[in-house]
């Protein structure tokens, strides 16, 4: 079944994340119709397994967006945000899921227009991307041997 | 909900209350409030349901240490992993370690993934795409990212897996359509998931013509050998670990070493000692290497403690003082590294071994990467 609209989970901080995609909302700009943000404290609380999770319960890609390095709330979060994108980026990559479904950004205050303008063209690239990240259906060999 | 057929299934019924379980549980040595013989009573008195959610439900490694000493035969490991499949259908969870990225990246291969794990086969290794032989190599790729940091290299075992079989003539296929074993979720209690695993892994193989799978891990070995027969039916091909084919090579004479002078202990993994019964053929490829120094543990084979946690659920200050313990008889041993043929052990005991001081602790290696420089 194809999908016309990405589903996208956009994870934000607290603060220049989410005060730019808030700012974003106020001056009317509309969000691509599959994005589904959701805010946490600081992007350094995100570990590897999350953005996997968002993978597993059938996002076709994940973009994190946090506040610039020397503008981060908590000094090391954004930091330490980059450094598990790093991470979580080789796991992909040996997961077989593209690249490209993943978007790690950092932004300052107010830069709700930009911020809309780099989701746009995410969701932009996901949408020019074949296939979804992981088939749901098993192929068809297999499970004819469940038991229970 | 109706227990008796897992108190049927695991012979828990015949528990004789005898206590001989948790007087050899090496968990309730270093936590005195886990009892696996009051486990095993409450499900039987009908306390089942506060049993289910029970955070100590979690808490075993299922090391097969009890079952060992066990006058009845109670099989305690399946016993808890059925307990926890149900505790798991009624939401209930352990606690997992490595903020569940494990557990996540198991869930994700049961899906369609094609991924790329083979990126760490260079030039000088012989694989084929059609051969007798299939390499299993199990989760190495990931743990050689996660685990980067305790300095496991968990990837030079698959290295020198290949290594060694080339060696012995043999061209192994390895797959980049293999999925984790699962059994980790097995242990975590979910059964779907382990299945799903299974049947991909079965499949895969038997549409490769493989007709011998060599493993590297004790967990995969174990689970293909003990719990994929039971879950998803008997295996259309043989299974093998690596000390096992090497061993045998060995006595035939197609294989030998250059001499490294050390001396090395051997941890036996529980799954490939007590639940496999492997003891000998790890320490027959290491007296094959002119030098070597063998030196025992006090609690060696079937009496050998466990690494202290297994399926990468509830490890905590227990786990931690179980490894001290571990660690303290390898270095009474007065050796030099040991050596292990379970890379989850290679890592628990490595990662125990960064809150311990440099006279408690002592390098802990995969066999096979060990036994890789014997190879010249």
């Amino acid at each position: 079944m194809a999908r016309t609209e990405p589903r996208v989970v956009v994870l934000t901080c607290n603060w220049n994340a989410l005060q730019s995609l808030d700012q974003a909302g106020k001056q009317r700009f509309a969000l691509p119709p599959g994005v589904r943000p959701l805010k946490v404290t600081c992007m350094g609380q995100v570990g590897s397994s999350a953005i996997l999770k968002a993978f597993e319960k059938g996002a076709d890609g994940v973009m994190l967006v946090a506040c610039a390095p020397e503008e981060c709330h908590y000094e090391f979060g954004s930091r330490r945000a980059a450094e598990m994108f790093k991470e979580v980026r080789q796991l992909t990559a040996l997961l077989g899921i593209h690249g490209d479904r993943l978007q790690f950004t950092q932004v300052g205050t107010g830069e709700g227009a930009n911020l809309v303008g780099r989701l746009q063209d995410f969701v932009d690239r996901l949408a020019s991307l074949a296939e979804e990240p992981i088939h749901r259906q098993q192929p068809s060999a297999i499970g004819e041997g469940a038991a229970d | 909900m109706n227990f008796q057929p897992i108190l049927q299934r695991t012979h828990a019924y015949l528990c004789a209350d005898c206590g001989k379980c948790t007087g050899s549980c090496p968990l309730a040595r270093v936590d005195p409030a886990y009892s696996p013989r009051r486990i095993v009573e409450r499900v039987i008195h009908g306390d089942a349901a506060t049993v289910v959610t029970d955070p100590q439900l979690w808490d075993c490694m299922t090391c097969g240490l009890c079952s060992t000493r066990c006058p009845s035969s109670v099989d305690f490991q399946r016993f808890i992993i059925e307990m926890r499949a149900v505790a798991y259908r009624t939401s209930e969870r352990g606690v997992y370690a490595h903020d569940g990225i494990l557990q996540e990246i198991m869930r994700l291969q049961t899906m369609n993934v094609h991924q790329n794990r083979t990126g760490w086969i260079g030039d000088e290794l012989r694989t084929s795409d059609d051969d007798e032989y299939l390499y299993f190599v199990g989760c190495l790729p990931y743990y050689d990212l996660i685990f980067a940091d305790l300095g496991v290299q968990a990837i030079d075992i698959a290295r020198n897996a290949v290594r060694l079989l080339n060696r012995a003539g043999i061209a192994p296929m390895v797959s980049n359509e293999e999925r984790c074993c699962g059994a980790d979720l097995l242990l975590a209690g979910d059964v779907d998931s382990f299945r799903k695993l299974a049947e991909l892994n079965v499949h895969m193989i038997e549409a490769s013509g493989a007709k011998k799978v060599v493993f590297t891990c004790a967990e995969c070995y174990n689970a293909f050998k003990n719990d994929y027969p039971t879950y998803v039916g008997p295996l259309p091909f043989e299974t093998a670990h690596l000390t096992e084919l090497l061993a045998e090579e060995l006595e035939a004479g197609g294989l030998a070493f250059e001499p490294l002078s050390a001396r090395v202990t051997y941890h036996d993994p529980c799954r490939m000692g007590r639940f496999l019964k492997v003891y000998e053929p790890p320490r027959a490829v290491l007296a094959a290497v002119p030098g070597l120094e063998l030196s025992e543990m006090e609690d060696n084979r079937e009496r050998a403690i466990c690494c202290g946690s297994t399926g990468w659920i509830n490890c905590g200050p227990s786990a931690k003082a179980i490894q001290k313990e571990k660690m303290r008889q390898a270095r009474e041993t007065g050796a030099s590294v040991m050596l292990t043929t379970c890379p989850k052990c290679q890592i628990h005991l490595s990662c125990a071994s960064r809150d311990l001081d440099a006279g408690q602790k002592i390098e802990v290696m995969d066999l096979t990467s060990w036994i890789g420089q014997a190879l010249g």
